[in-house]
C-alpha cells in the first residue's frame, strides 16, 4: 500500500491518448509493443475497448500515458465515441499495405473531431512498414495527408518495433510541451482528482497552436 | 436418418486434439483448468447412450446429470450445441440441412421466421442459389475475402489480386449490382470485415491453420449476417461461432448451431449510432451491483461513470477471452444448462427478439414440483420466487461474481478505469469456472430476495 501511495505522489501528469483506425491495422500490437515490448502474431480483434497505462519520463517529470485501444469496426462507434471524451492525444493508424485503411482516415478524423476537443494532439501512423513488398500507400502520400490536416506523421512497424516508441512519444511530448507553455498550475492531473474523468475535458488546449507545431516538427519524427 | 450431426466418437484425448494449440503459441493462451474425470465426465460411450435412434439427445436425462453435479459432460461439448439445435430437429423439415449445397439455400428472401417454421423450401431454394451466385460467387468457392468488394454506394470494387484465381466466377463480380436492394449492398460491405476477423480468430489453434477451416467459419458468419440482416456481422460473433465450426464437422450443422446460440445472444450485437445492445446488459449489471454491493458499485460508478463498459467484452463473447478454449466451452455448457427452461423451444419459436430466454409466466403460475425439477438451477430460482420479469441472463450475474471476488482490490487499489480493467483482467487464466458459477447463483439469490423485499 505504502508503495502505491508513493507512486501516486510521483505522478505529475496523466494524459489520455486514444488509438483509432480501421480494423486490423495493428492498433493493439502497436500498444503491446510500446507498453510491453511484445508482439502477438496470434492477436485477436479488440472488442469494445482495452487499455494500458505507460509511464514515460519527460524532462525529469514522470508522465503517465493512459492509452485507450479501441475496436476498429464501425459498429462499435457508439461505445468507442464515449472513449474520446477527455482525450488529449490520438494515434490515427492505417495499414500501409491496405489502401482502404488510408482512404478511411478522413472518416476517423471526423469522428475524432466530433467527439473530442479540436486540439487533440494527433499523429498519423502508417503501420506495418515491414511489409515493403505489399506497400499500397507511399510514405509521400502519408506525409502529404498529414500536412494537409495538420497532423504529425510517422511510419511504424509493431512487428520489428521501428518507430513505435517514437510515435507515442511524439504525441506525449507535444502534449507536455503545450501544457508547459500554458503553465496550467491548477490543472495538474493527479489521479486522485476526480475531475480528470467523465467531465469531458481533461486538459483544455486552447488555441490552434497544435497545427503550427505539427507542421513545423513533422520532419523530425520519422 | 440416424445421427444427423457428424460427431466424432472420440476419446477425451482425441477431442482435446481438436482444440490443440500450435506449439509456438503455447505460452500465449490461458491454461485450461478443466480436466476430464473418470465417471464425472461423460464418456463417448455414455454419450452415445444419451442419443436417441434418430440422433436426438435425451435432453432431460442429460440435464438431470449435469444438475446433480454427478456427471459434467464437459468434453461432450456438443451437448449445448444440441440443446440449441433440438428445435431445429423438431421444427425444420427434414433434409433442410446436411445438404451439400446448403449455402445456396440461405440467402433467399426468407426471413428467419419462415426459415424456422420449415416452410421455406421448394422453389425459393433454387432461386436463392441463383441469387447468391450472382451476388457473390465466392460463397461456396472455398475461398473468402478480406478486402472490400463494394463501395459505400454499392458499386463493385474489382481487385484483380483478390479474384484472379476465381476463374469464370469473377465475371459475376463485375456485373452491375445497382439493381439489387440495399440489403445486399449492406451485406457486401461487411463481408471483408468478417474475413479480417476470421484470420484472427483462435489462430493459436492448429485447427485454423487450415484455410478450409477458416473458410468454413467465414461462410457461416457471412450467411448469418445475411439471414439476420438487422444485426448483420459484429466483431465478437466470430468468437461465439468458432467453437461451433470446430465441433460440427458439417458446415450446415455449424450454421444452425450458431444460429440457435445467437437467438439468446443476438440482442447484444444490435447496434446503431447511439448504442450497442450489450449496454442493456451492462445497465442490468449496474443494477445488480447496486443491490448486492452498493459500496463497490458506488466506487465503480465514480471511476467509470457507472457504465460498466469494462465488462462489455466478457458479456459479448461470454468469457472467451478470459478463459482457455476448453474452459470457455465448459462454462457455456454449464451456464446454459443452468438457464435451461423446458419451454425453451416454444419460447424460441414464439419470439426470437428476446436476447435471453427468461421464464414463461404462463408456466410459472401452475407449475408443479416435478416440472420445476426440470428447470436449470438459475431458471428455477426465478420461477420459485415468481420474479419472472427478471430477464437478465446468468452471464450478467457471473460478471457480478467476478467483480465480487475482486471486491477488496477494486476498493483499495483502483483509482482509475485502467486500474479496474487491470484488476478485473487478473482473472484471465485464474478463473475457477465452477466456483464462479456457484457464486453467481448466490448473487442471483441475494438479488432476487432484495428485489422481492423492495416490492
Amino acid at each position: 500500500m505504502a508503495l502505491c501511495t508513493e507512486e501516486e505522489q510521483s505522478e505529475d501528469y496523466l494524459f489520455k491518448v486514444v488509438l483509432i483506425g480501421d480494423s486490423a491495422v495493428g492498433k493493439s500490437n502497436l500498444l503491446a509493443r510500446f507498453a510491453r515490448d511484445e508482439f502477438y502474431p496470434n492477436s485477436k480483434s479488440t472488442i469494445g475497448v482495452e487499455f494500458q497505462t505507460q509511464k514515460m519520463d519527460i524532462n525529469g517529470k514522470e508522465v503517465k500515458a493512459q492509452i485507450w485501444d479501441t475496436a476498429g469496426q464501425e459498429r462499435f462507434r457508439a461505445v468507442t465515441s464515449a472513449y474520446y471524451r477527455g482525450a488529449v492525444g490520438a494515434l490515427l493508424v492505417y495499414d500501409i499495405s491496405r489502401r482502404q485503411t488510408f482512404d478511411d482516415i478522413g472518416r476517423w478524423l471526423n469522428e475524432l473531431h466530433t467527439h473530442s476537443d479540436m486540439n487533440v494532439v494527433t499523429i498519423l501512423v502508417g503501420n506495418k512498414s515491414d511489409l515493403k513488398d505489399l506497400r499500397e500507400v507511399s510514405t509521400a502520400e502519408g506525409k502529404a495527408l498529414a500536412e494537409a490536416q495538420g497532423l504529425f506523421f510517422i511510419e511504424t512497424s509493431a512487428l520489428d518495433s521501428s518507430n513505435v516508441a517514437a510515435a507515442f512519444q511524439t504525441v506525449v511530448i507535444e502534449i507536455y510541451n503545450i501544457l508547459s507553455r500554458k503553465v496550467i498550475q491548477t490543472q495538474e492531473l493527479k489521479k486522485e482528482d476526480p475531475a480528470w474523468m467523465g467531465s469531458g475535458k481533461t486538459i483544455v488546449l486552447h488555441d490552434g497552436n497544435q497545427e503550427v507545431d505539427g507542421q513545423a516538427k513533422k520532419g523530425g519524427c520519422c | 436418418m440416424c445421427t444427423r450431426f457428424f460427431i466424432r466418437n472420440s476419446t477425451a484425448e482425441e477431442l482435446d486434439s481438436r482444440f490443440a494449440v500450435r506449439p509456438e503459441y503455447q505460452g500465449d493462451v490461458p491454461k485450461t483448468h478443466f480436466k476430464p474425470r473418470v465417471r464425472k465426465t461423460l464418456s463417448a460411450r455414455r454419450w452415445k447412450v444419451a442419443l436417441s435412434q434418430d440422433g436426438h439427445v435425451d435432453i432431460a436425462g442429460v440435464l438431470k446429470r449435469i444438475q446433480k453435479g454427478v456427471e459434467f459432460i464437459c468434453y461432450c461439448l456438443i451437448f449445448y450445441v444440441q440443446l440449441f439445435s433440438y428445435s431445429v430437429f423438431i421444427h425444420q423439415s427434414k433434409g433442410l440441412f446436411g445438404s451439400s449445397c446448403w449455402v445456396a439455400l440461405i440467402p433467399t428472401a426468407l426471413s428467419m421466421n419462415e426459415m424456422s417454421s420449415g416452410n421455406g423450401g421448394g422453389s425459393s431454394m433454387k432461386h436463392g442459389r441463383q441469387n447468391v451466385e450472382r451476388w457473390y460467387p465466392i460463397i461456396g468457392s472455398g475461398k473468402f475475402i478480406t478486402t472490400p468488394i463494394s463501395t459505400d454506394d454499392g458499386q463493385p470494387i474489382n481487385d484483380p489480386s483478390t479474384y484472379s484465381d476465381l476463374g469464370d466466377d469473377s465475371e459475376a463480380m463485375s456485373t452491375n449490382d445497382a439493381g439489387l436492394d440495399k440489403n445486399v449492398t449492406q451485406w457486401k460491405l461487411g463481408l471483408h470485415q468478417i474475413g479480417l476477423d476470421v484470420i484472427r480468430t483462435d489462430r493459436a489453434l492448429i485447427f485454423y491453420e487450415s484455410e478450409a477451416n477458416q473458410t468454413k467459419l467465414w461462410n457461416v458468419l457471412a450467411i448469418y449476417a445475411w439471414v439476420d440482416n438487422s444485426i448483420g456481422y459484429v466483431q465478437g460473433m466470430n468468437d461465439i461461432c468458432s467453437p461451433m465450426v470446430i465441433l460440427m464437422e458439417n458446415e450446415a450443422d455449424a450454421f444452425w448451431c450458431f444460429e440457435r446460440a445467437m437467438r439468446r445472444l443476438r440482442e447484444n450485437f444490435r447496434s446503431n449510432a447511439h448504442s450497442i445492445g450489450v449496454q442493456s446488459q451492462l445497465s442490468t449489471l449496474a443494477g445488480i451491483m447496486k443491490a448486492v454491493d452498493p459500496k463497490l458499485h458506488q466506487h465503480l460508478e465514480e471511476l467509470n461513470g457507472g457504465e460498466y463498459l469494462f465488462a462489455l467484452r466478457m458479456l459479448m463473447v461470454l468469457f472467451r477471452r478470459e478463459l482457455s478454449f476448453v474452459d470457455a466451452l465448459y462454462l457455456w455448457e454449464v451456464m446454459w444448462a443452468m438457464e435451461y427452461n423446458p419451454n425453451i423451444f416454444t419460447l424460441y419459436e414464439m419470439s426470437r427478439s428476446r436476447s435471453n430466454v427468461g421464464a414463461d409466466k404462463n408456466v410459472a403460475s401452475n407449475i408443479d414440483s416435478k416440472l420445476l425439477k426440470q428447470y436449470g438451477k438459475f431458471e428455477r430460482k426465478i420461477i420459485e420466487t415468481g420474479q419472472t420479469e427478471q430477464k437478465s441472463p446468468l452471464a450478467v450475474f457471473l460478471v457480478a461474481s467476478v467483480l465480487e471476488t475482486k471486491n477488496k482490490r477494486l476498493l483499495t487499489e483502483a483509482k482509475g478505469p485502467d486500474d479496474v480493467v487491470e484488476i478485473v483482467g487478473d482473472i484471465t487464466a485464474h478463473l475457477d469456472v465452477k466456483k464462479a458459477l456457484n457464486d453467481a447463483l448466490n448473487i442471483q439469490e441475494k438479488y432476487l430476495s432484495k428485489a422481492s423485499a423492495s416490492l
